[in-house]
């Protein structure tokens, strides 16, 4: 099942099966984006954790390649993952 | 015999201890500046070691080496065509694995290199071990583990640099793609090879696939034809993964820098959390983390001002104290008058608010940036931020230009493009700094009470909201979101903190000292030809007519650019009481400390804005707030005369 980023609850896994850089809504920045993302470790087939999101829509924090990032709530959205128990 | 000189490059992610390992070698011998058009710090050093004087040059923390950051744009083409002797990559061993991507990409570039693998001592606390030499077998390059705020490793750090550099060794390319991308990069690297090119072959080839637009720009320049044989290439790459071929590029890097470090650490997870955890969870905690931070801030705005007040007033009647002296020498005449009250004054105006405020200021913030706190108050405040356009990490300038709007401008640089530099840099002049609070305070708040101070300052953020909004939509370019890393809590090294501060605030004294001095002795000049009643004439179409205050006040207003609380004590000389309620009605008091709130915060300030954005953008901004201020005055005092409230 493909889910945004988004949809886990915190301490929720998931592997990542693709950034989209424009979904449509506006607001992407393209190659930039993507580049960013990948850039630090958000590479299709990685692992990545929910910690824990920040309130009021805020950015959340994940577990990833064994470093701790913090995404803006937009960028994660894009984030699509696919579930692991 | 003279010294042979060699340059060494530091390079690494951010908060690896980069500028502690800086420090450990170059100890007194730094200079700071900026790199060449960029406002990008460049830090070199100098040391003498083996019969060598080398030139230490330490490269902004960064992630990789794409197009993404100026930062990184400044670094990769620093390496790739300034070519320094050798580069010592940086290592977190905690985070080795995202550490070994940026590692993999500086091999690409062919500069010989050794690893420093920095902070052992934290990795072991998270149950990390790492056997180096077998790290050191596969890369192929020296690793040194090190603890650098220990000073443990940092010599043989060195040792081992002068040995690669001596030896001249060039180090393989280690970062082995799939044989489906190895074939092509390959090809490009042949076919770059026969033009002439500043890149290394190798790694512009590698960029090219990565689509990276400098380097494709750069080619296209020298022959368009090589360039479309080449993403023809790339598409084949894309042809066959199903993504991108940047992504297939990074993926497969990645891929890399996880089986090496797979391979060569082992993970014992801790029992207990350590405390940087326990800290971590509190700090970012949905409800706690903003009473802690809000605690934080306030004790630390609270500690600074008592500190401030306590020593600029000492300062200032010791400094005062000369004033006699300079009587006896120049006598009472008008030479005393300039040379005292325009230059001396303008220093003493200088020394006070340096030393006292923005000395403990710095301090303070680069102690909480390096212990790691700053980057979970950017993921507090991201959401907020992002409501003008800007995320998280802005909140930090933001919240410097509550005491002064010089280091907070400055500041902006640790937003990641010139855009959200820009925009971050305009809305830090709009935050009443000390000596703006100063004013409020002591007119509004002191004479017509508390409430009216706070509604002034809900006001000023209404329209640092408004304008920010506006000028986000204004600006071209897109928002950047934010993505950061949350280094582990650590204690900071004291000795790097306090030299970081140093320089700020050497940099503070080059950019504002000049501009107050000079500017005290043109407004003292006009004092002494007596021009001061005709400009109060001249500007009373704006005060009396538009704003309704007394002439006088467009005097107060122009001695304001020096320092904004001058406004508050010239008034109370030129007209002669400090009890304002004489002199002033209510509304005019909230008139006159909206404007002075409001129009371009000091000459300090402008300087500021012209070192990071250029003259004309800083005399846009400067002319624009001046202007609102005047027009939010005349509105205001227009509403508050038609709501009789007083």
């Amino acid at each position: 099942m493909k889910l945004p980023l988004t949809a886990l609850k915190d301490g929720e896994s998931g592997i990542i099966t693709s950034v989209e850089a424009n979904p449509g809504r506006g607001g992407g920045r393209g190659w930039g984006f993507q580049k960013r993302l990948m850039d630090m470790g958000l590479t299709p087939g990685t692992k990545i954790t929910v910690a824990k999101s920040a309130p009021f829509r805020g950015p959340i924090e994940v577990h990833v390649r064994g470093s701790r990032l913090a995404l803006g709530r937009g960028m994660a959205e894009r984030i699509f993952v696919e579930m692991t128990k | 015999m003279t010294e042979k000189k060699l340059t060494i490059a530091l390079a690494g992610n951010a908060n690896v201890g980069k500028s502690v390992i800086f420090n450990q070698l170059t100890g007194l011998h730094q200079h700071i500046g900026n790199w060449p058009g960029k406002t990008v710090e460049k830090a070199e050093g100098t040391l003498h070691f083996k019969g060598y004087t080398i030139d230490i040059i330490d490269l902004p923390g960064i992630y990789s080496l794409s197009t993404f950051s100026i930062e990184e744009l400044v670094s990769r083409e620093y390496i790739a065509v300034e070519r320094p002797d050798l580069v010592v990559n940086i290592v977190d061993a905690s985070v080795l694995e995202r550490n070994l991507f940026f590692t993999l990409q500086l091999m690409e570039l062919g500069t010989p290199m050794v690893m420093a693998l920095n902070q052992i001592d934290m990795a072991e606390k998270k149950g990390i071990r790492i056997d180096h030499e077998k790290l050191q077998k596969i890369l192929g390059i020296p690793v040194v583990p090190t603890v650098a705020i220990k000073g443990k490793g940092v010599y043989e750090l060195l040792e081992r640099s002068v040995e690669i550099i001596e030896k001249g060794r060039i180090n393989p390319p280690v970062a082995k793609y799939g044989e489906e991308v190895e074939k092509r990069i390959k090809e490009i690297t042949k076919l770059i090879e026969k033009i002439p090119f500043k890149y290394p072959a190798r790694w512009a080839a590698i960029k090219i696939l990565e689509g990276d637009e400098q380097v494709e720009k750069e080619i296209r320049e020298i022959s368009p034809e090589i360039l479309s044989t080449m993403k023809r290439l790339a598409k084949e790459i894309e042809g066959i993964h199903g993504h991108s071929c940047s992504t297939v590029i990074t993926s497969e890097r990645y891929e890399a820098a996880g089986r090496i470090a797979r391979e060569v650490q082992q993970i014992v997870p801790k029992v207990r959390p350590p405390m940087s955890e326990t800290l971590h969870t509190i700090t970012t905690h949905k409800i706690l983390g903003y009473p802690v931070m809000v605690l934080v801030i306030l004790s630390i705005f609270q500690s600074i001002f008592t500190f401030g007040d306590y020593t600029s007033e000492l300062l200032s009647n010791l400094l005062y104290g000369w004033e006699p002296l300079s009587e006896g020498l120049l006598g009472t005449g008008i030479v005393k008058d300039i040379v005292w009250g325009g230059i001396a004054e303008g220093i003493i105006a200088g020394v006070t608010i340096a030393l006292p405020y923005i000395a403990p200021f710095y301090l303070i913030l680069y102690l909480l940036e390096d212990s790691g706190y700053l980057s979970r108050i950017a993921f507090l405040m991201d959401t907020l931020m992002h409501k003008i356009g800007l995320h998280g990490k802005a909140f930090i300038p933001l919240m410097l230009g509550y005491g002064c709007n010089v280091p907070a401008c400055l500041g902006c640089r640790i937003m990641e493009t010139e855009r959200e530099r820009l925009l971050a840099g305009f809305v830090t002049t709009l935050i009443p700094c000390a000596a703006r609070t100063v004013i409020i305070l002591g007119l509004v708040g002191a004479f017509l009470g508390f409430q009216w101070a706070l509604a002034l300052y809900v006001i000023d953020l209404l329209i640092i909201f408004l304008l920010g909004r506006l000028a986000f939509k204004a600006l071209p370019g897109e928002p950047t979101a934010l993505i950061m890393e949350m280094h582990d809590y650590r204690v900071p090294h004291l000795k790097t903190v306090g030299k970081q501060a140093w320089f700020r605030l050497e940099e503070f004294i080059k950019i504002s000292f000049p501009l107050i001095i000079v500017g005290s002795l043109a407004i003292k000049l006009i004092e002494v030809v007596n021009l001061l009643d005709p400009i109060a004439n001249v500007l009373s179409p704006v005060t009396v007519s538009w704003l309704g205050l007394p002439a006088i006040t467009g005097i107060t207003l122009i001695f304001g650019v020096l320092r904004k609380e001058l406004t508050l004590i010239m008034l109370a000389t030129l007209l002669g009481t400090t009890d304002f309620a004489q002199v002033l009605t209510p509304s005019q008091m909230i008139v006159f400390a909206l404007v002075a709130m409001l129009y371009i915060p000091c000459i300090a300030t402008i300087a500021a804005l012209v070192k990071e954005f250029g003259s004309k953008k800083a005399l846009f901004i400067t002319v624009f707030e001046i202007i609102f201020a005047i027009l939010v005055g005349g509105i205001a005092s227009r509403i508050l005369s038609f709501l009789r409230i007083f």
